[in-house]
């Protein structure tokens, strides 16, 4: 989880590429029409921007619950997580989702784990750790409004917020604080697998939404003569 | 019989009315003891109970038991009478009964067993002592557990009301833990029996939490009762009660989120159904201890302090892993540095120190309770996240009426409390906020009203302020003021003895009374105030022009302090009893006014205005008193000032005044003055314009009614610099021995001081000559004149050298030290007798010399003829011939005709000599390569005859011993002559050949053409060589030898090869080969050398 120092440079150019083309997400700016296409791409690039970000946050984070959470070999049953939306799926059922589906599951999905995310930063004690994680928090809302922005462009309505997913997130009084690192950690853990697949699936819906290369290609060459 | 059942019928009565029995005991006892006599008998005849043992339980009976005699059937009845009791006697059918708790001492005892005729009475004598005192079980009534503090809760009855005296009794209460019962705990615990049923309680911390495994609680007690003197004992374990931890959880980990003190040690278990593998505490490993079942449990030892999420403790099975945190940390410490105080007596604020850290953050960080013992109000503090860098305070509002606070502050955490005190007198706590929105108003030109508001309720109290007045290139002043406090409006506060137009910066601070801290300064108010009229009038002074009909009035700028003001314009005015002459708004720049006066007797009078008004008017009189008896006299300063004396003058009606100005400079001479009080008899004048080296005139005039009169006149310095140019000086008159100088005077601007003297040096030397720089460096050679006579100007030098060259410099001196000189050459004028004989002596004493030598030649004409010009030549005298040729040849002409004498020899010529090869010829010829061909003549002497000349260099040059010597004698040796005349070639050839072989012997003869056969690189690798190896260098190229001619003085001078032509002689005969008339002329012998020759060679040496 650890960033590397080579790292640093992509970041700043995933952030710079972000921000530039935060004001043409038609989440945001919805005055021109121009297509799912850019927003799928912008979107996709969010996504890596928080993979890049999170690796930071998490790495912070882990070393702040303490061993053996912060060991790489660490690797919990689920114990107490079920709550948390699941990105791993089998790869048939993930190849059959329908555009639909599968932004429905990313927007659902983020939406249950910035909920449970914004119960972490109420928890930490460290004032610098807490610093870290409203800054994802803004980050992961500007992603999930960026799905949004996507569905919206391609005429799919928002998915009704469950009853309950919104609310204040409160550990329950028999949470032991084991138990909430545990969850800690596998909230961590999920939003990274999230996050992976958002890449693999917003990349997949550029490929799709992209119009056909040769077709184009024809065009021009019958313009030209 | 009837006695009997009677007794058994009242016996329990007898158990509660003792009373009642003692009245009946005086019929019962002849009874009892008739019976027990009779027992005893029957006793003794057959089988009888034994072994009375008595003990009891509650001191109120006793259980008495017995053996049962043999024999005895099952169906025994016996009969128990107790001497002296009422009912004397008990039927039992067991060997056992109950007797009430008899008095100390012996008691006797008949047993009789009733329907067994073969037994016998028995008869028993007991005492209490006998008896054994064992309390009953206790009973427990209830064991519970506080699972998350690991702590037990036992609850018993002590059964008080059974037993009949107040006594001590000792629990003793044993923990057992694991299905193993392994005793974890025994524990005593003392109460006392007062007549009553007491419920007691007894707690225990386990040090493993219990859900763990299994905790058994038993409990057993001992009576101590005093009044008893049996024996007592413990009494048996009560029943074991149970204690355990059950869930449906597939593990857990206990103790959970606990926290706990820093170095502590604590047990974690894991209750699982499963397996545990390994168990960790941060990253440390711990070994395992094992429960019942799969339990495990790990004991740390002095536990460290935890991270801000606490420290983990894991256990890890083979699927799962079970966990606990744990917070280790500390107690809050007492605050420190508790603090009370108020800043506008509304609300406390009170500050402290949390003092060590807890390590406890989030929900067990410490809280605090800030409680106020007269009010009983309290405020809580109680913030997540530690502070770091920031005071911990908090607020109290402050109650009406109260002005006494005791204020407890309490930190609390999980780990425990603690506590800080502090009472206050919240009026003498006031730390008083930053005083703000300064206001300043006029009052007068000297006054102001300064104004600032103090939030605030100081209604009750007094405010101390202090007002801090700064001005421009001043101390700065604080004033005090004290006000009274008002609730939360503007404070005034007048500041007086200000100067009028003076910027002024204010600022304040307040504390309040009594003093407790001041508050911080409040921002800088700057204020200018109004201006005044001037306080005084300008100094003034006035200087009459040269024609003594313009008198020129000066007066200096008033300085702020006294101009109290912008100084707008001055008015000059002159009045006399006649008439009154006036300028008006002379503007302030201008500081003097020239006034034409027809006479000298006026009063002037300045007077500086500024927007306030007119300053009283300075006045001074026109009138210059004349002073006939005045002298300049000179001084000099100390470096910054100058020191003027005077005495006392008794007529002085007004200050003195004392003016001065630059000397070189031109009338009116006035650079400044300064008024010295009329008491004063000296001053010491300085001024920022005086610079050292320059000559200033001073004035000092007296004050009189009339006017001024001149006392003094002094020029001087302040400071004597040395002069900056030398003395211009020329020299008048120039004689065979003697100089005349005379110099002007330096100007007073570059002599810079007053002039003590020159210095004069003067010694031989010419222009040229670098010794002239030292001059006055105090050589001996250089001679001195010191002229301290200043007024001299001229300076005659005597006893000198005619016809020399004599370099002279003069320099000035002052106090300052030395000027720099002028320095000139002069030669002093010839002296001709001594001339004429410095030339005559010598012209003699060559005519003598001449006259000497021929009459000496003459007398020995006939030697000198035998001796240098023989009749018949002497070959060894060809030594003497050739000397003269050797010494322009160096020594290769003696050796040339060395020779010893040559043996006639048969002369064999193998070879005749081709004819003399051309230049061109020798040009592919590497001398190098002949070289083993024609170096070697003795290599094969007799084979060969060797036609050569005789050249002196080769012989030289390679010397060889055998041939000079011995093998001299079979070699005939020819001089080429015909080859001495080759005016060109045939030296080439020699120079070819000879030199090559004397080469290997690093000859210094080297050919003077160069070959051009060899490369380039052997070139310069054998001239370098030849460079190295003799002092011969090749003199030019071959067009160059090619056009010198052996005679050219270059070829002579440097070809040794070419003067070794002497006569040639042969050295069988011993006579010239060539004609006398030849050797006589220099010319015939290209390489001889002449006396011209000689002269013109000479530069080039």
């Amino acid at each position: 989880m650890d960033l590397r120092a080579g790292d640093s440079w992509g970041i700043i150019a995933c952030l710079c590429t972000v921000l530039w083309h935060l004001p043409a997400v038609p989440a945001l700016n919805r005055t021109g029409d121009p297509g799912p296409g850019p927003s799928i791409q912008k979107t996709y690039d969010l996504t890596r921007y928080l993979e890049h970000q999170l690796r930071t946050l998490a790495g912070t984070y882990l070393n702040y619950l303490g061993p053996p959470f912060n060991e790489p070999d660490f690797n919990p049953p689920r114990l107490g997580a079920e709550t948390l939306p699941r990105a791993t799926v089998n790869l048939e059922v993930w190849r059959s989702l329908n555009d639909k589906l599968r932004l429905t599951q990313n927007y659902e999905a983020y939406s249950h784990l910035l909920c449970h995310l914004r119960g972490l930063n109420r928890q930490a004690a460290a004032a610098e750790l807490r610093r870290s994680l409203a800054h994802f928090c803004t980050s992961l809302q500007g992603l999930l409004g960026s799905i949004a922005g996507v569905m919206a462009a391609l005429g799919y309505p928002l998915p009704q917020p469950l009853p309950g997913a919104e609310p204040a997130w409160a550990p329950g009084p028999a949470h032991s604080d084991f138990l909430q690192k545990m969850d800690d950690f596998w909230l961590l853990k999920e939003l990274q697998t999230w996050l992976w697949r958002s890449a693999k699936d917003f990349n997949r819906l550029k490929k799709k939404m992209q119009p056909p290369a040769a077709a184009v290609t024809l065009h021009l060459e019958a313009h030209g003569f | 019989m009837d006695a009997a059942s009677c007794l058994r019928r009242r016996s329990p009565r007898v158990a509660g009315e003792s009373v009642k029995m003692t009245s009946n005991f005086r019929w019962f006892l002849p009874t009892f003891t008739l019976l027990c006599l009779l027992s005893r008998v029957s006793g003794q005849r057959k089988g009888a109970p034994r072994d009375l043992k008595c003990t009891t339980n509650n001191l109120r009976a006793w259980d008495c038991s017995w053996k049962a005699p043999s024999g005895a059937g099952r169906s025994a009845l016996y009969e128990v009478c107790i001497e002296n009791r009422s009912p004397p006697c008990y039927r039992s059918g067991k060997t056992n009964t109950k007797i009430p708790t008899l008095l100390p001492g012996d008691h006797e005892i008949t047993i009789n067993p009733l329907h067994d005729s073969g037994s016998s009475l028995s008869r028993f004598t007991l005492n209490e002592k006998d008896v054994s005192f064992i309390p009953d079980p206790p009973e427990i009534l209830d064991l519970s557990a506080d699972f998350p503090a690991s702590t037990l809760h036992l609850k018993w009855t002590d059964r008080g009301s059974v037993f009949p005296h107040h006594s001590r009794v000792i629990w003793e209460i044993k923990v057992l833990r694991k299905d193993s019962m392994e005793v974890v705990k025994v524990v005593t615990h003392n109460t006392t029996l007062n007549g009553v049923d007491t419920v007691h309680h007894w707690s225990w911390a386990s040090d493993m939490p219990l859900e763990c495994a299994t905790h058994s609680v038993g409990l057993r007690c001992y009576v101590d009762d005093p009044h008893f003197s049996g024996r007592k004992e413990w009494s048996d374990w009560s029943p074991l009660k149970n204690v355990s931890w059950s869930t449906d959880s597939p593990g857990k980990v206990f103790p959970q989120d606990k926290v706990i003190l820093v170095g502590s040690d604590i047990t974690f278990c894991c209750v699982t159904q499963e397996k545990v593998s390994s168990a960790q505490i941060g990253y440390a490993k711990c070994p395992l201890i094992h429960l019942d079942g799969e339990n495990v449990a790990i004991r740390i030892h002095n536990i460290s302090v935890s991270e801000d999420s606490g420290t983990n403790v894991v256990f890890t099975t083979k699927e799962n892993i079970y966990g606990t945190v744990i917070f280790a940390g500390y107690p809050p410490d007492i605050p420190q540095k508790l603090n009370c105080e108020t800043v506008d007596l509304r609300g406390i604020i009170c500050t402290w120190d949390p003092g060590r850290p807890t390590a406890l953050v989030g929900p067990r960080n410490t809280s605090y309770t800030l409680s106020e013992s007269f009010s009983g109000k309290y405020v809580k503090f109680k913030r997540a996240e530690a502070l770091i860098n920031e005071s911990y305070q908090l607020l109290f509002q402050i109650l009406p009426d109260q002005e006494l606070y005791n204020f407890t502050l309490t930190a609390h955490n999980p780990l425990g409390q603690s506590q800080a005190r502090i009472l206050v007198n919240v009026t003498e706590r006031v730390y008083p906020r930053t005083p703000s929105s300064i206001k300043v108003k006029d009052i007068n030109a000297t006054a102001v009203t300064l104004s600032w508001h103090l939030p605030g309720n100081f209604a009750k109290i007094k405010l101390l302020c202090q007002v801090e007045i700064n001005k421009m290139n001043s101390v700065q002043e604080l004033r005090n003021v004290t006000i009274a406090g008002a609730d939360g409006s503007r404070y005034l506060a007048a500041v007086g003895r200000l100067h009028p137009y003076t910027v002024y910066t204010f600022r304040v601070r307040c504390a309040t009374e009594p003093f407790w801290k001041w508050s911080r300064w409040s921002d800088e108010k700057q204020y200018l105030t109004t201006e005044a009229i001037p306080s005084k009038g300008p100094d003034t002074w006035r200087e009459w022009r040269s024609d003594g009909k313009n008198l020129i009035i000066y007066w200096k700028p008033l300085p702020v302090s006294e101009a109290n003001g912008k100084i707008l314009f001055y008015n000059v005015s002159c009045s006399s009893d006649e008439k009154t002459q006036s300028f008006s708004e002379i503007p302030d720049p201008q500081h003097k006014a020239e006034m034409q006066l027809d006479k000298n007797d006026y009063i002037i009078s300045v007077v500086a205005k500024n927007s306030a008004g007119a300053s009283p008017p300075s006045k001074i009189a026109s009138m210059e008193i004349p002073n006939d008896d005045l002298r300049t006299e000179q001084a000099v300063g100390t470096g910054r000032g100058i020191l003027l004396t005077w005495g006392h003058d008794p007529n002085a009606t007004c200050d003195y005044v004392v003016k001065w100005c630059n000397a070189s400079q031109a009338e009116p001479c006035l650079m400044d003055w300064r008024k010295v009080p009329a008491n004063s008899t000296e001053a010491v004048i300085e001024s920022d314009q005086f610079r050292p080296g320059v000559r200033y005139h001073f004035f000092l005039y007296g004050c009189r009614n009339q006017g001024y009169q001149l006392l003094r006149s002094v020029i001087g310095y302040i400071e004597e610099l040395a002069p900056i140019v030398a003395p211009n000086f020329t020299v008048e008159d120039t004689s065979a021995d003697s100089i005349l100088v005379k110099w002007e005077d330096i100007p007073v601007e570059e002599l810079r001081g007053f002039l003590r003297g020159y210095l004069f040096y003067f010694e031989k030397g010419e222009r040229d000559t670098s010794k002239m720089r030292g001059l006055e460096s105090g050589r001996p050679d250089v001679k001195v004149k010191n002229i301290t006579d200043t007024s001299q100007k001229t300076l005659r030098i005597a006893d000198l050298q005619g016809r020399t060259s004599y370099h002279l410099v003069l320099r000035a001196y002052t106090s300052g030290g030395l000027g720099p000189g002028k320095s000139m050459f002069v030669v002093t004028k010839e002296n001709s007798v001594g001339l004429i004989i410095a030339i005559l002596i010598p012209v003699a004493v060559a005519v003598l010399v001449g006259v000497v030598t021929s009459i000496l030649c003459y007398r020995k004409r006939e030697w000198i003829k035998e001796t240098f010009y023989p009749d018949i030549p002497n070959p060894e005298n060809c030594k003497a011939l050739q000397f003269q040729k050797g010494i322009c040849e160096g020594n290769s002409g003696l050796k040339t005709l060395e020779m010893n004498p040559c043996t006639p020899n048969n002369v064999e010529v193998l070879e005749t000599r081709t004819a003399v090869p051309k230049i061109e010829d020798t040009e592919i010829v590497s001398p190098v390569a002949e070289r083993p061909e024609e170096s070697s003549p003795e290599a094969d002497p007799e084979s060969q005859v060797v036609v050569s000349y005789c050249p002196p260099v080769v012989e030289e040059e390679v010397p060889n011993p055998g041939a000079d010597e011995g093998g001299g004698a079979s070699q005939v040796i020819y001089i080429d002559v015909q080859s001495m005349y080759q005016p060109q070639a045939r030296p080439e050839e020699e120079l070819e050949t000879d030199p090559a072989a004397g080469a290997g012997a690093a000859a210094g003869y080297k050919p003077q053409m160069h070959l051009p056969v060899t490369p380039a690189a052997e070139d310069a690798a054998a001239e370098d060589g030849a460079d190295k190896s003799a002092g011969y260098r090749p003199q030019a190229s071959v067009r160059a030898w090619n056009l010198a001619s052996p005679d050219s003085p270059r070829s002579t001078d440097s070809n040794s090869e070419a003067v070794s032509f002497g006569s040639p002689c042969s050295i069988n005969s011993r006579q010239f080969l060539i004609p006398p008339k030849d050797e006589d002329s220099p010319k015939s012998g290209g390489g001889g050398w002449s006396f011209t020759n000689f002269f013109q060679n000479k530069p080039n040496d």
